[in-house]
């Protein structure tokens, strides 16, 4: 069965962009617009892998992340952040929901900073999903 | 209503970040969410004689509003804040509105620097016609400039109430912010003709009942934990509201806009907009609660 990756993007370029490699890997791709439409996805859908933006209208990839990652059934869902917000940011802002009080989430494996190559977004998708 | 969320409108103003930054305090009350707004002129962008619209131009200052606001949204995210943005090319007005409404924004803040000699950035249609809009309360900013510190506008508001239904909303808006506020002072412009009575008694009277009115909203704050001081005026609503400002140290002028027809008219429309014009403090406009004015 094809594996199905859900782009989270509120950038319809980057989204068009995404979907194209994603396509040419020879996966199915599925979009939502920010981090609300892509709960309601990732629980409608059950994607293989979650290509997540981090700064979006509703919700960000943040908050989305930490909702993958502290639900149960959701958690094996393997996830790739995709962003022009520094990594060590995305790290600090984690820190600072653990210390408010939220659950502790591991750091991404993969995170990505925009504008990525192509090449190097295929590559990351292949060494995932295979 | 709590405050949770903000739609913090910019054009990226010198230190608007730091009047953001003044803001942060409400994060003591409920504030979690901020979310940026900028609004690309349409005129920047399309129309141009023999060019039509202009795609690059729009990428290009998108891409420029793109890097200021990852800046400013790295820092608030490692505050542990949730922040969103919007960079949309349209009339300010409607996309404002439009961005408020699909975020469910508590409160909608408004740039306006007058001082420094930069040109005043919303004209006065447009924040009438955004507050005319708005189910939410809608602050316009002031700062004064690099050498003033860019005081938290909650900290000592000044409402001015007119017992209607904006203010009865704008009471309940700031009930619930005691953990920010430190101190209040409401004041209530009393109208000549309510004066106009037959003797000098009919008159104290008058005066004696609105006294207690604003004694017993005052009680309605201090039972909250918030230090409130009552203030009656008579005259000329605008000017005395800045002026009893201006006397309290207030950090910002609280009022309530009704467009219910046949109530308190000489609230309606004039009164915010010329408290706005005459101030140099931040004020925040309060709307008829939605339910009060759909029935």
């Amino acid at each position: 069965m094809t594996k199905k990756v859900l782009v989270v993007d509120d950038d319809p370029d980057v989204r068009l962009f995404n979907i194209t490699v994603i396509e040419e890997c020879g996966y199915s791709a599925l979009e939502a617009e920010n981090g609300e439409e892509g709960l309601a996805k990732v629980k409608q859908e059950r994607p293989d892998l979650v290509l997540l933006d981090v700064l979006m209208p509703r919700q960000s990839g943040i908050r989305l992340y930490r909702e993958l990652k502290t639900d149960p059934a959701l958690k094996q869902i393997r996830v790739v952040l995709l962003s022009g917000i520094a990594e060590k940011t995305f790290l600090r802002s984690q820190k600072a929901l653990t210390e408010f009080g939220g659950a502790a989430v591991p750091e991404p494996e993969h995170y990505l900073e925009k504008p990525v190559e192509p090449e190097k977004l295929a590559r990351t998708l292949k060494q995932i999903l295979g | 209503m709590d405050i949770r969320k903000i739609l913090f409108v910019t054009q990226f103003e010198e230190l608007w970040f730091d009047a953001l930054q003044s803001l942060l305090d409400l994060r003591r009350a409920a504030l979690e969410h901020v979310v940026f707004v900028n609004v690309i002129e349409r005129e920047k962008v399309t129309m141009h004689r023999g060019t039509g619209y202009q795609k690059r131009e729009a990428m290009r200052l998108r891409e420029k509003a793109n890097i200021h606001f990852i800046n400013w949204a790295e820092a608030l995210f490692e505050q542990g804040l949730e922040v969103g943005v919007y960079i949309v090319v349209g009339a300010l007005v409607t996309r404002v509105v439009e961005a408020a409404a699909k975020e469910e924004a508590d409160l909608i803040v408004l740039g306006d620097r007058r001082q420094g000699g930069l040109k005043q950035f919303y004209a006065g249609e447009e924040l009438a016609e955004i507050v005319r809009r708005s189910r939410v309360p809608v602050m316009l900013y002031r700062y004064a400039g690099a050498r003033h510190e860019a005081l938290p506008p909650f900290q000592r508001p000044l409402l001015a109430t007119d017992w209607g239904p904006a203010s009865r909303n704008a009471v309940a808006y700031l009930r619930r912010l005691q953990a920010v506020i430190e101190e209040i002072n409401v004041v209530h412009v009393a109208d000549e003709r309510q004066l106009r009575g037959d003797s000098a008694m009919t008159i104290q009277k008058t005066r004696k009942d609105e006294r207690a009115r604003l004694e017993a909203l005052c009680e309605q704050f201090e039972g909250d934990g918030i230090p409130a001081r009552a203030h009656l005026v008579v005259g000329e609503p605008a000017d005395l509201i800045v002026k009893a400002a201006r006397q309290c140290q207030a950090t910002m002028i609280v009022s309530g806009i009704s467009t219910r027809r046949g109530f308190g008219a000489r609230w309606r429309g004039g009164t915010y907009r010329a408290i706005a014009d005459k101030t140099d403090l931040t004020t925040l406009i309060v709307p008829v609660p939605a339910t009060a004015e759909d029935r």
